[in-house]
């Protein structure tokens, strides 16, 4: 820190010394971000000279008299994310500052059409102060308040979003613009993605995600990260949390800088928690570990080619339920009715044993963009991605310490696209080529892999058009996709012995190739009825072909405690969707944002459990459930809705409801594993300036997550858990020592300590979901 | 080179070019692929994988029980050939006791998927210490005890005597064989392996008559 300031002092008495004159004025003017409007009673300060002044009624500030150098300004307004903005000041000169209001930012009221919306399709938010204020949570987890999004979990550190009833091979997660590849085929893998690396996470709701060549069936997440400032000035932050349930600590520390070389940000991320535990009892061997590195570099060689690398390696281990591994068919009856899971320990601990898993996932992407005018770009992007993963299991003879499950995934990605505005029409068309290869470890594991060695090879290519007039906007896209697999399955026939005449088994190999084409095809509209009224209307079509794990996975998936079997005869699925959008607000004080969608899907692939006799298999690892692959048409509607009311600046409170239905149409059953409808409601009361600290805040949260009913008597080992209600709490501040800013946070969920369980917790069947949980956290900023 | 001309990928893309909108971006597509098909020296057919050994692997268990005053043995079989695997079904033998009868019974293990098959038994008695057998759900009436023990004097259940009383009607007989169980552990007994822990390394069950 004294080196910091040191720093400043120099620089400070180099611009003073070489005489330069004081009599610069800096003027500006502040507008909102998204109705463009000027905010008035915004505080803007300078670093370096400690001053500030308040801006007038038309949003103006003005400094009379500054010396040349370089300045950092602090904007600041109550319910607005703090701006900095960073000043190479050497004339008098006027800025605008834009800023955005929490209404739209916390949980991102982007729904469809502001100032700067670039799709007509439905997109939420996270963004970078909610990050941070939730060091202590995963990316599935972090998007769980928005309406519509949901999350799959296996146990407590274990979860995946879900976006209108879709996950998995279905829900695209892109990492900086590139398609997460792993092993997201597993209702028991998180995205292997830190969070924290993120300025913004980004939930698209939409019908198609043409741009990206991965498998999304609609709806995308997009986890993007802050763009390096163009300060020329190291700068960092330090930001750390204990989370009182699991005894978890963390630290994240992000530094910058603008070199005269290139620019650079690096981001590392440690974490560590013990058993979770749920409202009264320890869930024992839930804990977990994470190390994360992040290095992104940004070069821009002369004004037509930028190029920016990306970096990240992200590696945990995860404790998985002690009471999910069970040995004997009446242990299993028994853990699904008993209260407190097998094996559960009366002490809590940060030691992880078997069941475990341990994942490395490790990301290379370089981007260059070659400007041809103002008008058109170039982009050749190549992305590398690392994925190893291996799951260890309870095994006999000392073997828990060797996998039984160990794959690694090897993924290049190679693309080239071009954009171009032409009068009011912007294009974007582009060309991919995806290599993946994926090798199983049998030698080292001893077993049959539940999913066999593959490569492939995938070759899209995509046109996007997007018209704005007037108070319409026009989007249409399409994409073609060809993709090759060969995988090489390990089989058993029978045989007959030619000296005992007894059948036996053998191991055979067999390779089976899959040729698919597969379609997308999107378009939306979107129209301004008047300044405060927009509303969108979207229609896709998109297929995905079956993905390996769908096709030939065959044996015990411990992680989720199951027998998974695959089906080779499974044929693509097409989904159509439409979706309808309402936002708009009524004399700023009421914001309101709606969206109907239906969704059709033809072949639609799923995991029905088997019943009855089927439904349990005895294995010398244990006794499982046991769920085959199928598939069969099915319907998905539903309806998101948030209304926020602002009382005053200060205080605004927001309701969020999500209604959603599926139905497997073949059978005319209800589909099973849909996420349960739920209400959101929250208050936010941003206190004034007390004293040093600024930016004050307390809240309330409440969740109303209804059963699920919809659903058939039978169709799962137990019926849906019941309905459930959460009580959240949290508060904040934020104060200045030197120029350090220190943000200190705090938030409590489950307040009320309730025992529940939840519909989407693959877990559910043994255990309950987390008791309650306070987290302290404190970050540091220059 | 060879193996890559003869990719199908090659054929496939050639038959889809009809679907790619300009000719420019056919020639980008061609020389795109064909540069990082060389670059990354991809192949179109994934090497085979090694099959693995899996070891101790038990598909068998016989249970014969020998009237002692004479008479047919009972043999009881439970035989599901890719023990780990849903692929076959397993094939049980059940069988009919008498009452007020006493048996000796005798556990046999083996891996049949293999050819030749492979003797179990004599694993679970290498590693007597070990092994455990349990049978934790049996007919009213019917009364077992154990009939052999290890080096530390602790049963281990390959041999067993069986009593059935003049109640006994039949019913469900199942059998667990632990692996790495305490068998020191309080409160464990022939019919309990609730306090032993360790691993579940076959359990099967019989309907008895």
């Amino acid at each position: 820190m004294p080196k910091y300031l040191f720093f400043i002092t120099i620089a400070f008495l180099c611009t003073n010394l070489f005489g330069q004159k004081c009599n610069f004025a800096l003027s500006g003017i502040v507008v909102e971000k998204s109705k463009g409007e000027v905010v008035p009673n915004t505080y803007v300060y300078i670093e370096e000279l400690s001053i500030g002044v308040m801006t007038n009624e038309k949003g103006e500030f003005k400094f009379p008299f500054l010396c040349a150098g370089d300045y950092h300004l602090n904007i600041d307004h109550v319910g607005c994310e703090t701006k900095h903005v960073f000043l190479h000041f050497t004339a008098s000169e006027q800025i605008d500052v834009v800023i955005e209001h929490y209404v739209q930012m916390l949980d991102g009221v982007h729904l469809l059409g502001h100032k700067s919306e670039v799709t007509t399709q439905s997109v939420q938010s996270i963004g970078y102060q909610n990050i941070q204020k939730n060091a202590n949570e995963n990316l599935g987890n972090l998007l769980e308040g928005l309406t519509g999004v949901s999350t799959l979990k296996n146990g407590s550190g274990i979860a995946k979003p879900v976006v209108h009833g879709m996950y998995g091979n279905r829900v695209m997660v892109l990492n900086n613009g590139v398609v997460q590849s792993g092993q997201q085929w597993g209702n028991d893998h998180s995205p292997e993605i830190d969070p924290m690396v993120a300025s913004n996470i980004k939930v698209i709701k939409g019908v198609g995600a043409l741009e990206y060549q991965g498998s999304s069936l609609g709806s995308f997440v997009s986890v993007e990260p802050k763009e390096i400032s163009d300060d020329p000035h190291l700068h960092g932050a330090s930001n750390s949390f204990y989370e009182s349930n699991g005894n978890g600590v963390g630290l994240n520390f992000t530094l910058e800088k603008s070199d005269k070389y290139f620019d650079w940000r690096l981001v590392g991320t440690l974490k560590k928690f013990g058993d979770r535990s749920a409202s009264n009892y320890y869930l024992t061997n839930t804990g977990s570990g994470e190390a994360n590195l992040a290095l992104q570099l940004k070069k821009q060689w002369n004004s037509d080619w930028l190029t920016k690398a990306y970096l990240s390696s992200f590696n945990t281990e995860l404790g998985v339920l002690k009471g999910s591994h069970i040995s004997t068919e009446s242990d299993l009856e028994s853990a699904l009715i008993q209260d407190i899971p097998f094996n559960t320990k009366g002490t809590f601990s940060y030691e992880i044993e078997s069941p475990r898993q341990l994942v490395n996932h490790h990301l290379l992407k370089v981007f260059n963009q070659y400007r041809v005018s103002a008008n058109e770009t170039y982009e050749f992007i190549y992305s590398g991605q690392l994925n190893l993963r291996q799951e260890f299991d309870i095994r006999t003879q000392g073997k828990s310490d060797v996998p039984a499950m160990k794959i690694n995934q090897n993924t290049h990605n190679v693309e080239v696209k071009h954009q171009h505005i032409v009068d009011q029409w912007k294009l974007k068309q582009g060309v991919q080529y995806t290599f993946t290869n994926n090798t199983n470890s049998n030698g080292e594991t001893g077993l049959k892999p539940l999913i066999p060695d593959y490569l492939s090879h995938q070759l899209g290519v995509f046109g996007l058009a997007t018209l704005k007039k007037n108070s319409w906007m026009y989007e249409l896209g399409a994409r073609y996709n060809f993709t090759y697999q060969n995988s090489a399955v390990i089989k058993q026939i029978l045989k007959t012995s030619a000296t005992t005449g007894n059948e036996y088994l053998q191991d055979t190999i067999s390779k089976y190739n899959n040729y698919f084409h597969t379609i997308g095809l999107s378009s939306g509209i979107r129209y301004r009825t008047q300044k405060d009224l927009h509303w969108a209307f979207n229609v896709g079509i998109t297929s995905r072909n079956p993905a390996i794990n769908e096709l030939y996975s065959n044996g015990l998936h411990q992680g989720v405690a199951a027998i998974e079997i695959g089906n080779s005869e499974l044929k693509q699925e097409t989904g159509a969707k439409a979706t309808l959008g309402l936002e708009g607000d009524v004399a700023q004080k009421l914001f309101f944002e709606s969206l109907v969608y239906y969704q059709y899907i033809n072949d639609y692939i799923f995991l029905n459990p088997l019943t009855g006799d089927d439904g349990i298999d005895s294995t010398t690892r244990g006794v499982y459930r046991v769920y085959e692959y199928d598939q069969t048409n099915a319907e998905i509607f539903g309806l998101d809705v948030a209304v926020t009311y602002q009382f005053t600046d200060n205080i605004k409170t927001k309701m969020k409801y999500s209604f959603l239905r599926g139905n497997n149409l073949s059978e005319n059953i209800p589909l099973i594993n849909m996420p349960a409808n739920n209400l959101l409601a929250n208050i936010d009361y941003n206190l004034p300036k007390f004293g040093y600290f600024t930016n004050n805040y307390v809240g309330v949260d409440y969740k109303y997550v209804w059963q699920q009913t919809h659903y058939k008597d039978g169709q799962d080992f137990i019926d849906p858990p019941n309905a459930y209600q959460l009580m959240g709490l949290k508060i904040g501040t934020t104060t200045k020592w030197k120029n350090t800013k220190i943000d200190i946070y705090s938030k409590a969920t489950n307040v009320l300590n309730i025992s529940y369980r939840d519909y989407l917790n693959r877990l559910r069947y043994f255990a309950d979901e987390n008791g309650r949980s306070i987290t302290i956290g404190v970050k540091f900023s220059f | 080179m060879l193996r890559l001309l003869k990719c199908p990928i090659f054929v496939d893309i050639k038959q889809s070019k009809m679907n790619l909108t300009t000719k420019s971006t056919k020639m980008k597509l061609e020389k795109l692929i064909i540069a990082f098909v060389l670059v990354l020296g991809v192949s179109c057919s994934k090497n085979d994988p090694i099959i693995p050994n899996e070891e101790e692997l038990i598909t068998t268990l016989t249970y014969t029980l020998t009237p002692t005053d004479g008479g047919d043995d009972v043999v009881l079989i439970y035989k599901d050939l890719d023990a780990e695997g849903t692929s076959f079904d397993a094939e049980i033998t059940n069988g009919t006791l008498e009452a007020n009868k006493t048996y000796s019974g005798v556990i046999t293990l083996s891996n049949e998927s293999e050819d030749p098959a492979e003797n179990m038994t004599e694993e679970v008695e290498e590693e007597a210490n070990d092994h455990q057998f349990f049978f934790i759900d049996i007919p009213t009436g019917f009364t077992i005890r154990y009939d052999d023990s290890d080096s530390d004097g602790n049963p281990i259940g390959l041999s067993t005597i069986v009593e059935t009383k003049d109640t006994y009607v039949g019913g469900d007989l199942t059998i667990i064989l632990k692996h790495e169980p305490n068998k020191f552990a309080e409160d464990i007994t022939i019919y309990d392996a609730t306090n032993a822990g360790g691993e579940t390394d076959i359990e099967v069950t019989f309907e008895m008559n």
